[in-house]
């Protein structure tokens, strides 16, 4: 079975030969399959991208032109109104909505942090230190990928309840951390298990200890690897609904998950609002999902090849 | 302190924090899960007490109960297959470079980093009976003589378009998990075989799909987890409706709004066990495939 590293490189590889567009030319020699393939991807793209585009068509355009048949498929007349609902200031919508992005903000950067940090020094001690029930402790944690992410959702609320931590940012948070642990410890442990040992002997030459080493060698080199764990980490710190939906009970904690599927819920917020409190709530994932792309493909590539 | 000391502790201080979390948080409410489906736990009906089956017997008593773990089986199977063949048809046609290929990779993968309550929200505007695309499209295109009302009506109808909008979700994982493994198969492979005459769909059969089998079986059972538990979707495009209703769906109408926690427990303890079990036959059926294959 194939490491992770090696498929990293080998996405890059992919990526970097589409940049340089050198299969192309060798593609023209069957042009009727060629012309299949580009059919094919450009259905792709439209499977992927259609919803969100549609979502953002209606969020510009006015109630009575979203609410016409057939549908329009261009924003017209194009207006600003619904965004200018969200982010002015005065109705209901917009106070409730901008400080859930703000709670969003707050939970899934702070359970991003926490863990990143845990998993760094436990992922460097998984792949590089000797201690006793290490393995089993590495499998333990392992497994809990395996369990259904809702079967602690019962206990953990209980668990909050007692503590007085119910409708807290840290109950939120803390939930997070350790739904996520598991996959950023994977994702680094085949980090650091990529980076060649000499790059820390050399420092333990000149006397360093391994935390030293971690800090001053090893963290420097696996930024990629870190980077890839944190912004996952984050994109699923975004999405959570079920969690927060029975750990928060007010707007002082309520993510934008948890917000957009009360205004869903009653049903008189207009359509056109709706699609753009779905992409303005969409836009802080997407836009890194996009742009960051590289490290996500990373993340999820090495998080899913055992 | 002594440094031999302390470099022998150091393992031991480095994972003490994830041995924290993970026991408190992940350990513990798993074994409290287990043991309290076996008690009458109900905020308004004190005191907790012991009644072995009695939180299964209540739950197999209740019609919605037999007709969300239908569902659930229904969801996952449609989850399972859709999210795997949309998987392979797109790690094939973005196997190979060609211009804007990352663009279109970052697009595929988009769906994924959406937060599931957001897209269904979508598709509940997509699928909308006045005013969706979805009826406006297929009217225009006269597959459709009138307009429809999509969701809620028909059980299955209703099951299978939420679970599209899960699928539409979860693709992009299968489809990296399977363009990593194709991307690995080494090229003198392809090679050899159109040396031999093999057409692309040959190539395809005899080498990618028997190479492909392990990261199909991981593909699968990822999509076998989630489409398990769905809830984000299910929730939002059907509500608490029993129609279209799924076991976490139930479990949280159950715990939450019912306050019948011991039943919530159950229910959970009978995710976790058939999540547990479902995996493991789906990953034993098709990695023995792949040794027959070999």
């Amino acid at each position: 079975m194939m490491t992770a590293s090696a498929t990293r490189e080998r996405l890059a590889q992919g990526v970097n030969q589409a940049a340089r567009g050198r299969l192309g030319a060798a593609m023209s020699a069957r042009p009727a399959r060629a012309g299949g393939r580009v059919a094919m991807i450009v259905v792709i793209v439209l499977w992927s991208l259609f919803p969100v585009y549609w979502a953002l068509n209606t969020s510009l355009t006015t109630l009575s032109a979203a609410d016409s048949t057939p549908a329009h498929y261009l924003p017209s007349p194009l207006v600003g109104t619904s965004y200018r609902t969200i982010f002015g200031s005065g109705s209901d919508v917009s106070g409730q909505f901008t400080r859930s992005l703000l709670n969003s903000t707050i939970e899934a950067g702070g359970a991003m942090i926490i863990t990143v940090v845990v998993a760094v020094f436990a992922a460097y001690a998984f792949a590089r230190l000797r201690f006793r029930f290490k393995r089993t402790i590495f499998v333990s944690v392992l497994a809990t990928l395996l369990l259904p992410a809702y079967a602690t959702l019962i206990p953990l609320y209980r668990i909050m309840g007692t503590l007085g931590l119910v409708n807290t940012y840290i109950a939120v948070i803390l939930v997070y951390v350790s739904g996520f642990l598991p996959l950023a410890i994977w994702i680094l442990y085949n980090y650091f298990n990529s980076i060649p040992r000499e790059l820390e002997e050399a420092a333990f030459v000149d006397g360093a200890s391994p935390v030293r080493a971690l800090l001053t060698v090893v963290i420097p080199v696996a930024v990629p690897g870190i980077a890839a764990a944190a912004i996952i980490t984050f994109l699923m710190g975004w999405a959570q609904f079920l969690f927060p939906l029975v750990l928060t009970s007010d707007l002082s904690t309520q993510p934008v998950t948890v917000i957009v599927a009360a205004l869903n819920q009653q049903r008189t917020v207009p359509f056109t609002l709706m699609m753009a409190c779905g992409v303005t709530a969409a836009a802080i994932p997407g836009v890194i999902a996009l742009i960051l792309n590289r490290y996500v493909v990373q993340g999820l590539t090495a998080g899913s090849i055992k | 302190m002594n440094p031999t000391l302390g470099r022998r502790l150091l393992p031991y201080i480095l994972i003490s924090p994830l041995v924290v979390f993970i026991g408190a948080l992940s350990f513990v409410p798993t074994v409290d899960t287990t043991v309290e489906a076996f008690f009458q736990v109900m905020p308004l009906n004190p005191p907790t007490r012991f009644t072995g089956f009695g939180n299964f017997r209540r739950l197999f008593a209740n019609p919605v109960f037999v007709t969300s773990w239908v569902n659930t089986v229904v969801y996952a199977a449609i989850g399972v297959v859709l999210s795997v063949v949309i998987g392979i048809v797109i790690a094939t046609s973005l196997k190979r470079g060609f211009r804007f290929r990352g663009v279109v990779l970052a697009l595929v993968v988009l769906p994924w980093a959406l937060p599931a309550v957001v897209e269904a929200v979508i598709w509940n505007w997509i699928y909308d009976p006045n005013f969706g695309v979805l009826n406006s499209a297929l009217h225009s295109a006269h597959v459709i003589g009138g307009y429809h009302v999509w969701l809620g009506l028909n059980r299955w109808l209703t099951v299978t378009l939420i679970e599209i909008v899960q699928v539409w979700q979860i693709t992009p994982l299968s489809a990296l998990i399977i363009l990593a493994a194709l991307q690995a198969i080494p090229p003198t492979l392809y090679e050899a075989a159109r040396v031999d005459g093999a057409s692309s769909w040959q190539s395809f059969r005899r080498i990618s799909l028997p190479m492909l089998r392990p990261a199909i079986a991981v593909a699968a059972v990822q999509a076998l987890v989630l489409s398990l538990n769905i809830f984000d979707q299910a929730y939002i495009l059907n509500g608490i409706a029993p129609l279209g209703s799924s076991v976490m769906l139930q479990t949280y109408v159950t715990t939450f709004q019912n306050l019948d926690f011991g039943g919530g427990y159950a229910l959970s303890l009978m995710v976790t066990v058939a999540t547990a079990l479902l995996s493991m036959a789906l990953l034993a059926l098709l990695y023995r495939r792949t040794e027959a294959a070999a």
